[in-house]
């Protein structure tokens, strides 16, 4: 993106995650709000959210970077030990995505297909994501954790599992 | 400093409750484990095992938790030795000397400074905090909900200033925090944000989200990194070498003595924790050390300097927690969510009503640290199989015991929902370099926050100038406040540093090429 002279790089995702929590802010300070506007609900929640989107507003700037910024590598060069690494080659964000989605599907089919046969299905799955090609390996560990997790969480917990098979 | 009669009804505690030691040895072994498994960090591992403890009375709960937490804290130390991998952040220090000896052969001694200097300084920071926790109850009584109030804002604060290398990102991240923790009904009778959902009514189940953001997130980015380790761990261990390992840490007491005090204090500071505590150790150690040129080539006081501050840490964070009722930081924040699935709220009205209980989890912590010095000789053992597990083994196997946790608190799809929904946030939030670890504390901290804050309000009849009555709050909002600016400042001047460094060196490396560029026959 080009303002003036200087070209301007855009972190879309950085944007898109702040400007959804900006959004969450926004409906839920205008949602307290229609719920009733005294002080004993606002009291917290309204200056919260003011703060909250005034960070916003700071933060907005840093998604758009100059693009000789974006083409020096960053001041210091030294790697923070503390930072969670978060690969950002393509085939590794198609992993991560992948992985999210399985889990999303083991989650909301829980209750569809059964415990069993979802954690069964989302730990081949993650496996296979994960680089694992050998069928007899994803076979029998993804079996392994289902039986040792049904089985186990079914002696701890007092509420109803659903399963299908097991 | 001890409250004799409470510290008899604690020991009381501890002898009739003989069942919940037997929580110690599978904790501890549990922390090893997972610390020990490169990317698993310690508030991971205690939030995959959290929903267990739902199962068992408080103090077993209890007890498992801090072991959990105690042999983590090790755990990490045993790659970073020997494979010059930090099973966990709080062992990065320990790399620096601890994988320089294993490569002169000296894995077993510096396997042994670790393991005792971390059961010394585990130790150490506990008896500490017995014998503060009388005069900080003391304190705490006359804390009122303004104090409170201001204590709970600067605990965000610290925790989102210091928790992200942008103070404005972390700030962001502990103001979502806070909001998430308000949604449903407030104390005044108000219903907010709940979507017309009726289990959104208590407010968002803090276990699951917690576990979403600090376990199931970087689980999710760990689908990138399936860890082969060579055979190079699978290294001779001795018995005789870890013992005199551990008896040579006794030459050093003042590495000890000064890695356990910054321990504590760094530990007792909300949003810094021992991942920071250990490298601070490790840079006065060498700092003041006459033989500093040694550091990061072999020298045993390196790996005494950091395991001691992470050990000592505990005690530290553990202070805070129960005094005030304030996480240091994710692994807090999971003990609390565990007081809190008891129905029990850590801060100045636990510790004046269950003295004798705090006393009982401060001794047993303190047995904990005892028994990690047999057990840690047991685990060094098996410890480069561990290790050697890959990934794609373990990320199913967890991300499953994970979701089913979630069901097993609260005994519907809605716990493994929130789980996946506050994992793709704290993925997110990863990625961009938000502290995850300041919207977990605004999530457990937003109600009581907002109570305190309705409460303070109510007292002062809406009067803002109420607060000039409460100096004790006044001084807590001007310290807040000054650390923020110093910490504002002390970030701008370290990009500053940073930049000018950076430039200096592309002025070198162009130099360099210019020079390289003269001298160089030209061809032909």
């Amino acid at each position: 993106m080009r303002i003036g002279r200087q070209t301007y790089v855009i972190d879309y995702g950085h944007l898109a995650l702040i400007t959804l929590i900006a959004g969450a802010v926004f409906w839920y300070l205008f949602d307290a709000r229609s719920v009733s506007l005294s002080v004993n609900n606002l009291l917290l929640v309204q200056p919260v959210a003011i703060f909250a989107l005034a960070m916003y507003l700071f933060i907005l700037p840093q998604c758009f970077r100059k693009v000789d910024a974006v083409a020096a590598p960053r001041a210091g060069g030294e790697k923070d030990p503390f930072a969670i690494e978060v690969s950002t080659g393509h085939s590794d964000i198609i992993r991560m995505v992948a992985l999210g989605v399985s889990l999303g599907l083991m989650v909301f089919l829980l209750d569809v297909i059964g415990f069993d046969i979802a954690i069964f299905l989302f730990a081949a799955a993650a496996m296979a994501i994960c680089g694992e090609r050998r069928p007899v390996h994803l076979l029998v560990f993804s079996l392994a954790v289902t039986l040792v997790t049904i089985y186990g969480f079914r002696a701890l917990i007092s509420y109803p599992m659903p399963t299908t098979l097991l | 400093m001890i409250d004799i009669t409470a510290f008899n009804d604690a020991l009381g505690i501890m002898f009739t409750s003989v069942g919940s030691w037997g929580w110690i040895v599978p904790g501890l072994i549990v922390g090893l484990v997972f610390s020990a498994i490169p990317g698993i960090s310690i508030t991971m591992a205690m939030a995959i095992v959290l929903p267990m403890s739902l199962y068992m009375d408080f103090f077993s709960a209890i007890v498992f938790l801090t072991s959990v937490y105690t042999g983590a804290g090790f755990g990490g130390s045993v790659p970073a030795i020997l494979m010059n991998i930090p099973g966990s952040p709080s062992s990065f220090a320990t790399t620096f000397d601890g994988y320089a000896m294993s490569q002169k052969g000296e894995h077993n001694e510096a396997l042994g400074y670790a393991l005792f200097a971390s059961t010394l300084c585990g130790i150490a920071g506990y008896l500490l905090l017995l014998l503060v926790i009388e005069p900080l109850a003391d304190i705490v009584l006359r804390i009122g909900p303004v104090e409170m109030f201001a204590v709970a804002i600067w605990g965000m604060m610290l925790l989102g200033s210091l928790g992200s290398t942008y103070i404005s990102r972390g700030l962001l991240a502990a103001a979502f925090g806070i909001l998430l923790g308000t949604v449903g009904m407030n104390t005044a009778g108000f219903t907010r944000g709940t979507l017309g959902l009726p289990v959104l009514l208590d407010g968002i189940a803090p276990i699951p989200a917690m576990i979403g953001l600090l376990a199931a997130s970087q689980l999710l980015s760990l689908a990138t990194r399936d860890y082969i380790i060579e055979a190079e761990g699978s290294r001779e261990v001795s018995l005789r070498k870890i013992l005199k390992g551990c008896w040579g840490t006794m030459k050093y007491p003042g590495v000890l003595l000064r890695g356990s005090i910054i321990g504590i204090i760094i530990g007792a500071v909300p949003g810094v924790g021992s991942s920071i505590g250990n490298l601070i150790a490790y840079a006065e150690t060498k700092r003041t050390a006459k033989d500093s040129a040694t550091f990061g080539k072999g020298n045993p006081k390196g790996v005494i300097a950091a395991e001691s501050a992470v050990a000592s840490g505990e005690g530290g964070s553990m202070a805070t927690m129960l005094a005030l009722g304030i996480p240091g930081g994710g692994a807090t924040a999971i003990l609390i969510a565990a007081f809190m699935m008891h129905n029990i709220v850590p801060g100045p009205s636990f510790i004046e009503t269950q003295k004798p209980m705090v006393y009982a989890i401060i001794l047993n912590n303190i047995v904990q640290a005892i028994v990690l010095l047999a057990v840690g000789i047991g685990f060094i053992y098996v410890a480069s199989n561990i290790m050697k597990v890959r990934t794609r083994y373990v990320l199913p196997a967890i991300l499953v015991i994970a979701t089913l946790g979630t069901y097993a608190v609260t005994g519907e799809a809605a716990g493994p929902i929130t789980l996946f929904v506050f994992a793709l946030l704290g993925y997110a939030l990863n990625r961009y370099e938000y502290p995850v670890s300041a919207v977990v504390v605004g999530i457990l901290l937003g109600r009581m926050l907002e109570t305190e804050f309705l409460r303070s309000y109510q007292l002062s009849g809406g009067n803002p100038m109420y607060i000039l009555e409460r100096p004790a709050a006044m001084a807590i909002f001007a310290v807040m406040f000054a650390s923020l600016a110093m910490t504002a400042w002390g970030k701008r001047k370290q990009n500053r540093a940073e930049a000018a460094e950076a430039l200096a060196m592309e002025r070198l490396r162009d130099e360099a090429a210019a020079n390289a560029a003269h001298t160089t026959p030209s061809k032909g």
